[in-house]
């Protein structure tokens, strides 16, 4: 049997985030190839509907990449982000998504080896977690 | 009871502290809002469930008083609100809709059937003039039901009442709330046009999360929903969460701005931010 490959959404901010995940390639540290990331100008740019829109176009998690409270290029974009995603989560798991396919995490510029390793970790739980049920309803 | 509101509302009148009063009306059996501007007109005055006071204008997506308040900006109107008519105006104030310096509230409290009616958690306005306190409803079947359900079973249960949305829009055009001029769930993106059912559980969602933290639980969108979604079910679920994350409820205060659009310093959340839910 093949084994699930889950297939990851990344929501990156330009200034924190992205340079992050440029400086884990640049630095060559391997991690597992199922993310797809999206550049966007600040982690608050990140609409919950866009997190939706991922997983019910069939996306397995979403990741939510920022910079650390208070390292926000835009002062508070960050700020708002983390109040956002927690009432994201909350209505997803009473529509019965799991909330742990959305995770928010807050990755620097200059932390390309943790950047690798929140991937590596989240690309682990989402396959244990299997695929992601609201594609069947797309199907239908 | 009844007899009092009308009373008040002919001092008001008469006694020029305010120019109009906007309530409800009776005329041969329907009732609807009306402006009254005359004292004598105010036997039809009416209090009842039935009809949303503070309701938003299509198509020109307007509040009903916002528009009014545009068109006379010095007139001072006095409204006969119920506990979730003055929720709204006070929600509607903080997002800059309706000044609330020109109105004057006139709340009255709804009776313990009507709450039971309405499943309302909070029958009776802030700045109660009228009436008396009732217990809200804070039981609530629906909500209790969905709790117990394990996450995939509440995906099937969602999937079976989505899938029965017409998409008539009916839940948002009634919310008071519901004031934005582009409005996402118009979006071709998140709503194709001549799909039916529309994307689960994308369509709605869109409305859980915007209505999330200023949903004042008046339940007109689950009364609104010619399918009987059970909408009231996720926004008191909400309702409870904000309170519980931000310690913010909505539509109690005209000074405290909503937490979703102040930083963490200035509205801490409860929990951890980096750690899940």
């Amino acid at each position: 049997m093949v084994e699930f490959e889950p297939r990851i959404v990344g929501f990156c901010c330009n200034w924190c985030s992205y340079v992050g995940a440029d400086l884990a390639g640049v630095s060559r540290i391997q991690y597992p190839p199922n993310l797809r990331i999206i550049r966007v100008m600040c982690s608050g740019r990140v609409e919950p509907e866009f997190v939706a829109k991922a997983l019910s176009s069939g996306a397995d998690g979403v990741l939510v990449l920022g910079c650390h409270i208070g390292d926000c290029h835009y002062m508070y974009g960050n700020h708002r982000t983390a109040k956002r995603m927690a009432i994201l989560k909350r209505i997803l798991g009473y529509l019965g998504v799991d909330p742990s396919r959305i995770r928010l995490e807050w990755v620097s510029a200059s932390e390309g080896p943790r950047f690798a390793e929140v991937v590596t970790e989240f690309i682990k739980e989402m396959k244990n977690l299997g695929p992601n049920p609201l594609k069947e309803v797309k199907a239908c | 009871m009844l007899e009092k509101v009308r009373d008040l509302a002919k001092r008001w009148l008469e006694d020029k502290e305010v120019d109009v009063i906007f309530g409800l009306k009776e005329q041969d059996g329907y009732i609807a809002p009306y402006l009254f501007t005359d004292a004598s007109e105010l036997g039809n005055l009416t209090i009842s469930t039935q009809c949303r006071l503070c309701y938003t204008c299509r198509p020109s997506k307007e509040n009903i008083l916002s528009l009014m308040q545009r068109k006379e900006p010095n007139t001072k109107i006095g409204v006969v609100a119920r506990g979730c008519d003055e929720r709204a105006l006070i929600e509607l104030a903080k997002r800059g809709q309706i000044d609330l310096g020109k109105v004057k509230i006139m709340g009255v409290a709804c009776t313990q059937d009507e709450a039971k009616g309405c499943k309302c958690e909070r029958a009776y306005p802030n700045n109660l003039v009228l009436g008396e306190r009732v217990k809200g409803v804070s039981e609530d079947e629906n909500v209790d039901a969905l709790l117990n359900k394990s996450l995939p079973e509440r995906l099937t249960f969602w999937r079976h009442e989505l899938s029965k949305c017409i998409k008539c829009y009916g839940c948002r055009n009634v919310c008071p709330m519901c004031f934005c001029k582009d409005c996402k769930m118009e979006q071709e993106i998140y709503a194709r046009t001549g799909w039916l059912p529309p994307e689960i559980p994308m369509f709605l969602f869109i409305r859980f999360y915007h209505v999330s933290e200023r949903c004042i639980g008046c339940g007109e969108c689950e009364k609104a929903c010619p399918v009987d979604i059970p909408l009231l079910t996720i926004f008191k679920l909400l309702r409870r969460d904000v309170k519980d994350l931000f310690d913010y409820e909505a539509g109690l205060d005209a000074g405290q701005e909503s937490p979703l659009l102040t930083t963490l310093d200035e509205a801490p959340m409860k929990e951890e931010v980096t750690s899940g839910v």
